[in-house]
């Protein structure tokens, strides 16, 4: 073999492009960069289209991984030892707090940017097939609420596992919504907890979940997501890039194959892809996007580290089944829903619909259902697709920021609740509880 | 959906007959070959559901560890007069001179333990007909549900009054006996 050559290349390489077009060949060549495609429109690449919100996802993800595995050799799932555990991760363990402080504000910053990643996709109308073959845009959307879904479940089951006071009452409210569920309530709580009760079960169910079976389904999820992108011929942008050289074109619509620039034989594995991208249109992966991919990294790990320094991961007392804590909250993402759960108890005659159905089970159920079949009742044209804010899609668009906007205003209606669930200003202080009967 | 491919014109005659032996096998009679495919395929498919059914089944557990629902709590003359807060059991138990009953400290909308609020002054208020001097409330820290002194729910999202437990007398060393399964209605009274 050639000399001179450094042990990254002996590693990492078994030819070296000398050309643009052995370029796309290396990339699909490379083990560490075969994933992406040889050549990227420079648009999906915009941070003002995308905002990168799925990809700042992914590197929280990655980065819950890593302090999870580092928490899952400290931490005990059993109800004798976790909190002694936990107390031992903040106070004892050498940088044990920054872990976990990290592992939990990566945690309620993967809530937030999954979320804000649905509002980009809707608002640009990404959920829509463009002009290209073969796409299936609609189910990636709803691939994309089963992550929002397993995003949300892993910060719930995550939250019982310090077993203090927040966890186990978090626990036993979250489990009795369980129950409201009509006909199967009460077997998916007995099968969730392994019991009637929150107890040793309770605790290693939630953590199997939590370390294993949760992320395992996001790993899954994510990859499907991420190769329905691919089929589907980038980002949304590039069905509005076509549209609009099609107008300047007259010529229909040619179809270019995305893996052929990296695979010079065959065509076995091709995919349609919306544009005519022209060549000044399409960077090279390697190095346009990898650049923006690391940056990004960085910029996401950098401001949780910084969050992480300062706002330490709280450590409230033993769980304890016999006293409340007053008031007794859930955290900031599930607040609307407890604040829907106190509200929707509705009596009609002598019947009385309990709230934990209503708010809990119901109107979560239904946004969700309709979040999921949207995409197939969106009746605007192609020329909607990867636009941000379209006249064309003005109603469904401002019918989405309400109900955003809606559960924004429970949201705070349930942060200025105080003991007796009354309402205290942030600058009123909350009279004094006794903490036992 | 796409319907049966139709072959391209240029396609070779091994093709051809391939895809007229699939479409044989696809619609006529049955032959051996496909009676033992779907055979083989059923049996696969039992399996797996066996698996599955075993592993979900599994899940429930068919012993709990769990605290009994039937437990002593202590001889009738150890309690006060009023209201006494069995912080283990989630219990109120309740003693009027010789008479004694038990409400359930679990709220009714989400499970939160209700808190036992002594009124500054005795307050009169209607039940469903009836009047009754309140001296204590229960309140839920939870979501704001309150109830009456007999469980009754008057205010927040709970759907239903607190429950009350029927008690007993062991006969063994006179010890009252809670039975956590069994529910009884706001008149039961047990007399000492």
């Amino acid at each position: 073999m050639a000399t001179g050559r450094t042990l990254w290349e002996r590693i990492f390489w078994s030819w070296r492009p000398e050309s643009s077009r052995e370029a796309g060949d290396a990339i699909v060549r490379n083990f560490l960069l075969h994933w992406f495609p040889a050549k990227v429109l420079r648009e999906s690449l915009s941070f003002r289209y995308s905002l990168w919100l799925g990809t700042i996802a992914a590197v929280l993800f990655v980065l819950l991984t890593g302090t999870g595995v580092i928490l899952m050799f400290l931490y005990v799932p059993s109800v004798e030892r976790a909190y002694a555990s936990v107390k031992d991760i903040e106070y004892v363990v050498s940088f044990g707090w920054f872990v976990r402080s990290l592992h939990r504000i990566a945690a309620h910053a993967m809530v937030a940017v999954v979320f804000l990643h649905m509002m980009r996709v809707f608002l640009t109308g990404a959920y829509k097939n463009g002009v290209a073959a073969d796409q299936n845009r609609p189910l990636n959307w709803i691939i994309g609420i089963l992550l929002l879904l397993a995003t949300l479940l892993l910060s719930f089951t995550g939250y019982l596992l310090p077993w203090d006071q927040l966890a186990y009452w978090a626990i036993t409210v979250g489990t009795s919504i369980a129950t409201a569920a009509p006909w199967i309530g009460d077997d998916i709580r007995f099968v969730l907890l392994g019991g009637h009760e929150i107890a040793q079960n309770a605790l290693l169910r939630f953590y199997v979940l939590h370390c294993f079976v949760l992320p395992t389904a996001v790993l899954l999820l994510f990859s499907w997501h991420m190769w329905r992108v691919r089929k589907d011929g980038g980002l949304a942008c590039a069905d509005r890039l076509a549209r609009e050289h099609r107008r300047e074109w007259t010529t229909p619509i040619r179809s270019k194959t995305y893996s052929l620039l990296g695979i010079a034989r065959g065509r076995t594995v091709h995919v349609e892809v919306a544009a005519i991208h022209e060549e000044e249109q399409m960077v090279p992966a390697s190095p346009v996007l990898v650049r923006r991919l690391f940056l990004v990294a960085l910029g996401t790990i950098v401001a949780t580290s910084l969050l992480a320094l300062m706002i330490r991961a709280p450590l409230e007392e033993p769980a304890n089944p016999s006293v409340t804590p007053n008031p007794a909250k859930a955290p900031w993402y599930f607040l609307w829903l407890q604040e829907l759960v106190a509200l929707t108890t509705v009596r009609i005659g002598t019947y009385t619909l309990n709230g934990a159905f209503v708010g809990g089970v119901l109107i979560p159920g239904l946004l969700i259902l309709w979040s999921a079949i949207w995409p197939y009742l969106d009746r605007s044209s192609t020329a909607s697709v990867g636009v941000w804010f379209p006249t064309e899609r003005r109603r469904q668009n401002l019918v989405f920021l309400l109900i955003v906007a809606g559960i924004l205003v429970l949201i705070v209606t349930g942060t200025l609740r105080g003991p007796y669930w009354e309402f205290y200003w942030p600058w009123e202080p909350w009279p004094e509880i006794p903490r036992r009967f | 959906m796409r319907k049966a491919k139709s072959l391209h014109p240029s396609a070779s005659p091994s093709e051809r007959s391939v895809a007229n032996s699939l479409e044989a096998e696809a619609g006529s009679a049955p032959t051996r070959r496909l009676f033992l495919k779907r055979m083989g395929l059923g049996a696969v498919l039992i399996g797996l559901f066996g698996h599955v059914l075993a592993w979900v089944r599994s899940l429930f557990p068919n012993v709990l560890y769990e605290e009994p629902r039937r437990i002593k709590i202590g001889r009738p003359e150890d309690f006060a007069e009023g209201g006494t807060f069995l912080e283990e059991r989630r219990l109120f138990v309740f003693r009027e001179r010789n008479t004694f009953y038990a409400i359930s400290a679990t709220c009714t909308h989400l499970g939160c333990t209700v808190k036992m609020i002594h009124l500054p002054q005795p307050k009169r208020v209607q039940i469903g007909g009836r009047v009754r001097e309140e001296r204590y409330e229960f309140h839920c820290p939870c979501h704001g549900s309150k109830y009456y002194g007999d469980g009754t729910n008057y205010a927040g999202p709970a759907p239903r009054p607190l429950v009350w437990y029927k008690l007993e007398v062991a006969p063994e060393d006179g010890q009252l006996v809670v039975n956590l399964d069994e529910i009884v209605g706001q008149d039961f009274r047990l007399t000492v």
